[in-house]
C-alpha cells in the first residue's frame, strides 16, 4: 500500500496539520523573540572560582549590594548562599521607580535559584558561574525575590526583596 | 510541481537546518558580541594633550580604571596591563594598533604630572598607553558610569570605592567585551585571546566570509 492511497481519517489529519502549524508558530516565536525583540536569555557569563568569589577583596561579591553607576542605572551584585545560613546578600535593595537594574548573581556553595516576582527575571544560580539579567522597574512596590531551586533545609526561608520607591 | 523537484526542496531544507545546527554546535567561527556603543569623550592625557574617542577609531582600545592615591589593599590594574603590554607581540593583530587607556577617577589629585609620574613608575609605553582624566567631574561620572558602566563613588575620606574592570572597544567604537571579576582564566590571558579574536574578524570578514562572521553573530557563537 503506497502512501498516496493510505486512508487517514480527516479528523485525525486535521489535528496532525494543526499540531505541525503549532510547532512552526512556536519555533518562529522563539526566533522573533531572540533576534527581533532582543529578549535576553539569562545566560551564564563566565566561570568564576566559587571558593574565593565571596572572600577575595577584589571580587565585587566580597562587598555585595547595589551600586549606582549612573542616574537611574544600577548594578546589583547579589550572593546567594546556604552557609552559614540560607540567605541572599543583601536581603533587600531599594531603588527609585523607573530604575534599570542589572543583577549579577552567583553562589559560593550550592545551586540556588533567583526569581523576582512580577518581572521576567527567573534564573538558576550555579556555583562557579555568574547569572546576569537586566530588569527595569516601572511600578513602585515591593518585588520579592525567592529561591526557586531546592538548596537544602533552609530553602523555604531564602528570600529577599527589591523595594521600588515612587 | 514534479515530485522529484519537491523532494529536492525537502532535502535541501533539511541540509540547511542541519548545517545551521552544526554551525552552532561546532562553532567554526567565534566572535565577540557587539554589546553597545562606547561613550564619546574628550580627556586630557599625561602630556596635557587632548584625547578623544574619535582619535581611536580604527584601532582597538582597552580601558582600565584606577586612581593613583589608592590605599594599599586597592585593586591594582597595573599588573594585568603590564602583562598585556609585554605579551602583546604574541597576538597576531594583523597590523591593527592597540591603545591602552587608563582613566583616573580622581581628577583633583591626578594632574597630568602625577599621571605621567605614575605611568613611568609602572613602565608604561606612552605611545600606546595613555593615562587620562577630565576635571569636569559630572562628565567623568557620566562617561565612566553610564558609558562604560563601571561603578565608582567618592566615599568621603579622600578614597574612592570602585569596581575593578576592563572594557574592550573595537575600531568602530563598539564595546565588545567587559571584564568585571576574576575568572578561572586570568584577565590578561582572556584579553589577549579576545584581541586575537577581534583581529581575526577584521582581517577575514571580507566578501563571502563576512556572511559567515555575521552568521556567527546571529547564532551567538561567542568566544569564551
Amino acid at each position: 500500500m503506497s502512501a498516496q492511497n493510505m486512508h487517514i481519517d480527516s479528523y485525525e489529519r486535521n489535528w496532525m496539520i494543526f499540531s505541525f502549524i503549532l510547532l512552526a508558530v512556536f519555533a518562529s516565536a522563539i526566533a522573533v523573540a531572540a533576534f527581533g525583540m532582543e529578549i535576553q536569555v539569562p545566560a551564564p557569563e563566565e566561570r568564576v572560582d566559587p571558593g574565593t568569589v565571596a572572600t577575595d577583596p577584589n571580587s565585587p561579591w566580597s562587598n555585595p549590594g547595589l551600586r549606582e553607576i549612573a542616574p537611574g542605572k544600577y548594578d546589583a551584585y547579589i550572593l546567594a548562599r546556604a552557609v552559614p545560613q540560607w540567605e541572599y546578600l543583601p536581603k533587600e535593595i531599594t531603588v527609585p521607580v523607573g530604575s534599570r537594574v542589572t543583577f549579577y548573581v552567583t553562589s559560593p556553595d550550592v545551586q540556588h535559584g533567583f526569581k523576582i516576582q512580577d518581572t521576567n527575571a527567573n534564573f538558576m544560580v550555579l556555583p562557579g558561574q555568574v547569572s546576569k539579567l537586566t530588569v527595569t522597574f516601572d511600578k513602585p512596590g515591593a518585588y520579592n525575590f525567592i529561591c526557586t531551586e531546592f538548596c537544602g533545609a533552609g530553602h523555604g526561608v531564602m528570600y529577599g526583596a527589591v523595594i521600588v520607591t515612587p | 510541481m514534479s515530485k522529484t523537484f519537491l523532494n529536492a526542496i525537502y532535502v535541501f531544507a533539511a541540509l540547511l537546518i542541519l548545517a545551521a545546527f552544526a554551525f552552532k554546535v561546532f562553532q567554526p567561527i567565534q566572535v565577540l558580541p557587539r554589546m553597545r556603543i562606547a561613550p564619546a569623550y574628550q580627556f586630557t592625557d599625561q602630556d596635557g594633550q587632548p584625547l578623544t574617542s574619535e582619535t581611536l577609531r580604527g584601532q582597538f582600545a582597552l580601558y582600565s580604571f584606577t586612581y593613583t592615591q589608592c590605599p594599599a589593599p586597592c585593586y591594582n590594574m597595573a599588573e594585568t596591563m603590564q602583562e598585556i603590554q609585554s605579551r602583546l607581540g604574541e597576538v597576531d593583530l594583523g597590523g591593527i594598533p592597540v591603545t591602552f587607556i587608563t582613566i583616573s577617577l580622581d581628577p583633583d589629585r591626578d594632574t597630568t604630572e602625577v599621571l605621567k609620574a605614575y605611568g613611568e613608575s609602572i613602565g608604561a609605553d606612552f605611545n600606546h598607553w595613555k593615562f587620562v582624566t577630565t576635571t569636569n567631574k559630572d562628565l567623568l561620572k557620566t562617561i565612566v558610569g553610564a558609558g562604560f558602566e563601571t561603578y565608582y563613588e567618592n566615599i568621603g575620606d579622600g578614597s574612592i570605592r570602585f569596581d575593578p574592570g576592563y572594557v574592550l572597544v573595537d575600531g568602530w567604537g563598539v564595546i565588545r567585551a567587559e571584564y568585571r571579576y576574576a575568572t578561572e582564566v586570568s584577565d590578561a590571558d582572556r584579553i589577549l585571546r579576545h584581541l586575537g579574536v577581534l583581529a581575526d574578524e577584521v582581517k577575514n570578514s571580507k566578501g563571502s566570509t563576512k556572511l559567515a562572521y555575521e552568521a556567527a553573530h546571529l547564532f551567538l557563537c561567542y568566544a569564551p
